[in-house]
């Protein structure tokens, strides 16, 4: 039987802008099992960062209980909370963002070492690049590299700790269809690797279409919930 | 070793836009620069002002009857002077120490009549606290067992129309309060270039004062120093050591308008200092947070992967110390010329002074020559790390206040 990571129960998030309250999640329910690969889908606005940000950490309920690992969030600390994010979350951006003035290899290096890793980082850190296919690019710096390589740089400094789930925003909406594909490739081989959890928040039809499973939202609440078998 | 990333990454942000860099670490060493010379020539200019006073046969410090520092009694003599003399010239740091004693009196020529101040002293040492006694432009100084001889400012030669050999009747008023007359030789005349001092010198011997006013001894021993940053802890150590009735003041207590002067000094100089590096700060205030600003969503991604607020908060201090570090040798090198300028050739004021470079009967020395030597390091660095690191707080909080949530929120383009 597979372990819940992540159990979201009857959550709201209102976002107070001065003049009106913006309701984003309205009593949104959803469990995120070990190993699960799966796509969060809905149209803008209907609340998918904003769970996101929940389950990674970032942001706290308006109601309701978001816990991770069998941690209620809303019992941490803002510390306790960089602490979760640090060692047992990785985080995908949709715009990639690495660290200008670092290489490959350092921005990689770099959550290991906050994550206060030894002299060793950087041998891992080139191993993970090597695994992904970048150890070619390792000593080169963002710039020097195309999105999909910045992309697939970005993973590996998500899965580089071996965190047990991984967030991801958009993580393909800057990518062409091959360097989409290559990456959700490699993301599944982690998966199967390693066992990590995968949850994508996107538009992206591909990135459905790879999921192996497949949330809807609908202003602020799960409107399908869809578990595709095995070579679906 | 290898760097940390961190350390790595704090360098190569500042060599983003290197032409800011460039300017902060620029603006920081002026700033440096400036507070340092400023430093120096108030430095230089107390030197010279402690220097003029103590050498106007003041000391940077003296032994004076209790009562003699409210009264300022010319006719007050010192309790128990030789054994204060013997613990003086004991004293560890103690380079000169000399009695004296004064009164006024009416030096007369023919028919002409000149009032001075009769200052008795010891020649053997009057001229190592005393740059008058040293200032000889004819004849002599004075030498122990002058009995009847004395030396005689330029000015009051010119009055009374004498020169050196001529005898000087010298009118005083006694220790009984009668008229006490005695004929006094010239022997030596003074040249000190301040027309103000030269017309009221005469000099005598502490014992010839002695017998001329019938008070035995001096109203004061004048002490001179090695080192004048230890004026007040010499002045305690001695102070502890006199006897009863006496009292050990300083330089500034003896000629409290000097005092206050040199007080007056700091407080400007210290403030224009301040408004400087004020200044300066926020220049680099200006720089940190725009670079701060243009790293935001680099912070929002930084937190959100777990970075600490402190780890950040260490990271742009890090930024800041390293210009700081910089602009502090830059300060340095700007400064080091100028002040070995300054130290050197010194700043002549003699313009001003008008020719006549005394100030409340203090002889000085019209040049003003800047303090140059180690302690220039540690201040630069002390005000250049200093203000960059406090110019880095506000930056610092504004990067501290970034929501993590805008790292997933944030779009390319």
């Amino acid at each position: 039987m597979t372990e819940t990571l992540v159990s979201v129960a009857d959550v709201t998030k209102d976002y107070d802008t001065g003049k009106v309250t913006v309701k984003a999640l309205r009593g949104l329910s959803l469990d995120v099992a070990e190993g699960d690969f799966m796509a969060i889908v809905g149209p803008s606005g209907s609340g998918k960062t904003t769970l996101l940000n929940l389950i990674g950490a970032l942001d706290t309920a308006t109601t309701g209980t978001v816990d991770v690992f069998g941690t209620r969030l809303s019992g941490l600390s803002r510390r306790e909370r960089a602490d979760l994010r640090l060692h047992s979350l990785g985080f995908v951006f949709q715009a990639y963002n690495l660290i200008p003035v670092l290489t490959a290899r350092e921005n990689v290096e770099f959550v290991l070492e906050l994550q206060g890793a030894g002299e060793e980082r950087r041998e891992r850190a080139l191993s993970v690049l090597t695994d992904l296919g970048l150890g070619d690019f390792a000593d080169r710096r963002p710039n020097e590299m195309s999105g999909g390589q910045q992309q697939r740089v970005a993973v590996a400094r998500a899965v580089a700790s071996r965190p047990r789930l991984v967030l991801a925003d958009e993580p393909t909406a800057n990518l062409d269809s091959e360097n989409s594909e290559a990456l959700l490739a490699m993301m599944r081989g982690l998966r199967d690797l390693h066992g990590m959890t995968f949850v994508f928040c996107t538009h992206d039809p591909l990135v459905v279409s790879y999921a192996r499973r497949v949330v809807r939202l609908h202003d602020g609440v799960v409107q399908s919930d869809e578990r595709k078998e095995a070579g679906q | 070793m290898k760097m940390s990333l961190t350390v790595r990454l704090a360098g190569r942000n500042l060599a983003r836009n290197v032409r800011r860099t460039i300017l902060s670490v620029i603006g920081v060493g002026v700033g440096c620069a400036i507070a340092i010379f400023i430093w120096s020539f108030s430095r230089g200019a107390e030197d010279m002002r402690i220097r003029g006073v103590a050498e106007s046969g003041i000391g940077h410090m003296a032994v004076v009857p209790e009562i003699w520092v409210d009264t300022r009694d010319p006719d007050l003599r010192l309790a128990g002077w030789r054994d204060e003399l013997e613990t003086t010239r004991g004293m560890p740091g103690v380079v000169a120490a000399a009695p004296s004693a004064s009164t006024t009196a009416l030096l007369a020529f023919g028919t002409l009549v000149v009032g001075v101040e009769m200052l008795g002293v010891d020649p053997s040492v009057e001229p190592a606290v005393n740059r008058i006694a040293r200032a000889i432009g004819e004849g002599r100084y004075l030498e122990p067992g002058d009995g009847s001889l004395t030396v005689v400012g330029r000015g009051v030669v010119d009055q009374l129309d004498v020169e050196l050999g001529d005898q000087l009747y010298v009118t005083l008023v006694g220790a009984s309060g009668g008229i006490e007359y005695v004929m006094l030789e010239i022997c030596g005349i003074i040249d000190t270039g301040s027309k103000s001092l030269d017309a009221s010198i005469c000099h005598v011997t502490l014992d010839q004062l002695a017998v001329m006013t019938g008070r035995d001894g001096p109203t004061k021993i004048a002490i001179m120093v090695d080192d004048i940053q230890t004026i007040d802890q010499r002045a305690a150590e001695l102070g502890a050591r006199v006897g009863e009735g006496n009292t050990v003041i300083t330089w500034a207590s003896l000629v409290p308008a000097m005092g206050a002067d040199k007080a007056a000094d700091d407080v400007f100089n210290n403030t224009l200092v301040a408004t400087i590096i004020l200044v300066v700060m926020l220049g680099v205030t200006s720089a940190r947070l725009t670079a701060v600003l243009e790293r935001k969503r680099e912070f929002a991604v930084l937190l959100a992967l777990g970075m600490k607020p402190l780890q950040i908060l260490r990271l742009i201090m890090l930024e800041a110390f390293v210009v700081g570090v910089a602009g502090s040798g830059v300060g340095l090198v700007i400064v080091t010329p100028l002040v070995y300028l300054l130290a050197t050739k010194g700043l002549s004021f003699a313009d001003a002074f008008g020719g006549d470079a005394s100030i409340a009967g203090v002889l000085f020395d019209p040049v003003i020559y800047g303090d140059m030597g180690p302690w220039m390091v540690p201040v630069a660095f002390a005000v250049g790390v200093t203000a960059t690191l406090a110019a880095a707080i506000y930056p610092t909080a504004s990067a501290l206040r970034t929501d993590p949530t805008s790292a997933l929120t944030m779009r390319e383009g």
